[in-house]
């Protein structure tokens, strides 16, 4: 009868716990879920080491075929690029079933993206981070704490034309220390393709 | 006018006004063959919603550019040819780019739908249209909506779904 409850327990907790993680992202301002994982030129990537050495690493969930996330390529190329000189590292996940690492590293090199780009077999940092759609972004501080989760900016179609560059103002405001004021938001994106 | 033109300019300004009048008359017929029902806000899509007159109204936020929106939209129009009768209405809101209307109307004369389809009215920030349908939804296509009789709101379903699992959710609110 015991063994039964205890059973019956832990079957509980690990569905709880399912549940929670099928819920959603964590919330801003939690510890942002740890992950490894091999990035395309085979070098191994963790998150609290690479958040650790940094002043944030900013997490984007992105597609090769997706027509919202394609249409930041540039913008998600240029900002890594400038960000990375103030010691912010940008890092690129791809977590669509349909979409194979060879089509990712094609991708790239294609669009000039020089952050590390990871393959997310099954779909599990995904999942860990309740990661809905492409594109989008999850940025960690050095403690390991989500900071902003939401879009790049408003405007997916005329990068000359945003009003509001959401994650930009994320990473200025944290770069000057000041406290983060848009630190959730949202846009529309493509499913990400689980297995 | 004729009198004053040699019989083949007469010929062929007539031929250049019945080309005109067709012209004309395809423009017409075009802007009337739309099948979009109109452009609509979040406000403008709940009392969508509550004129249907129906048990239950499912919401499908879509577009053409998005790959299971495109795969699950066939059942959806299925769907509601099947349970019609039975009290389902389907309202679908096409989130496209404004620049994408021609494959939207090209991709609905495919599709044939028995239902509406309206497109997400232009402008504005897309992050208060997602929070004002629902604040869960993060903004990820395809996403449904399914509302009772009364326009209020019991699910929403993220991602694409097939006939069988609309059917399932369907089912559970007409009980």
């Amino acid at each position: 009868m015991r063994l039964t409850r205890s059973i019956l327990f832990a079957a509980g907790l690990l569905g709880s716990i399912l549940a929670a993680q099928a819920a959603g992202a964590p919330a801003v301002g939690a510890a942002a879920p740890d992950f490894s994982l091999t990035t395309l030129d085979g070098k191994s990537f963790s998150l609290a080491q690479a958040a650790q050495s940094h002043k944030a690493v900013v997490v984007m969930f992105i597609a090769t075929k997706c027509p919202y996330s394609n249409a930041y390529n540039d913008r998600m190329r240029d900002m890594s690029a400038a960000y990375e000189k103030q010691g912010i590292l940008f890092v690129g996940i791809n977590s669509n079933k349909t979409e194979p690492a060879e089509e990712v590293a094609s991708h790239a090199k294609q669009h000039g993206f020089g952050f590390p780009l990871m393959k997310d077999p099954s779909n599990k940092v995904a999942d860990l981070y309740g990661a809905g759609h492409t594109p989008e972004i999850f940025v960690v501080d050095p403690q390991g704490k989500l900071i902003y989760h939401g879009r790049i900016d408003e405007n997916y179609e005329d990068a000359t034309k945003v009003t509001s560059p959401d994650l930009k103002n994320a990473l200025d405001q944290l770069l000057a220390g000041k406290p983060i004021v848009k630190a959730e938001t949202k846009a529309f994106g493509c499913s990400i393709k689980r297995v | 006018m004729k009198d004053y033109l040699s019989p083949g300019l007469a010929k062929r300004s007539k031929g250049a006004a019945w080309a005109a009048f067709f012209l004309a008359f395809e423009s017409i017929a075009g802007a009337q063959a739309s099948r979009l029902a109109g452009e609509v806000d979040a406000r403008g899509l709940h009392d969508i919603v509550t004129r249907q007159k129906a048990r239950v109204v499912l919401v499908n936020f879509w577009a053409t550019w998005c790959v299971p929106c495109r795969e699950e939209f066939p059942d959806l129009v299925r769907l509601e040819k099947t349970l019609r009768p039975k009290g389902l209405a389907i309202v679908g809101v096409s989130t496209d780019f404004a620049k994408e209307m021609p494959a939207v109307e090209t991709f609905l004369a495919k599709m044939n739908p028995g239902f509406p389809n309206y497109h997400k009215k232009a402008g504005g920030d897309d992050q208060d249209f997602i929070n004002a349908v629902d604040k869960a939804w993060g903004g990820e296509l395809p996403f449904s909506v399914l509302y009772d009789g009364t326009g209020k709101k019991i699910k929403t379903l993220s991602g694409k779904y097939t006939y069988k699992d609309y059917e399932r959710e369907i089912a559970a609110v007409l009980k």
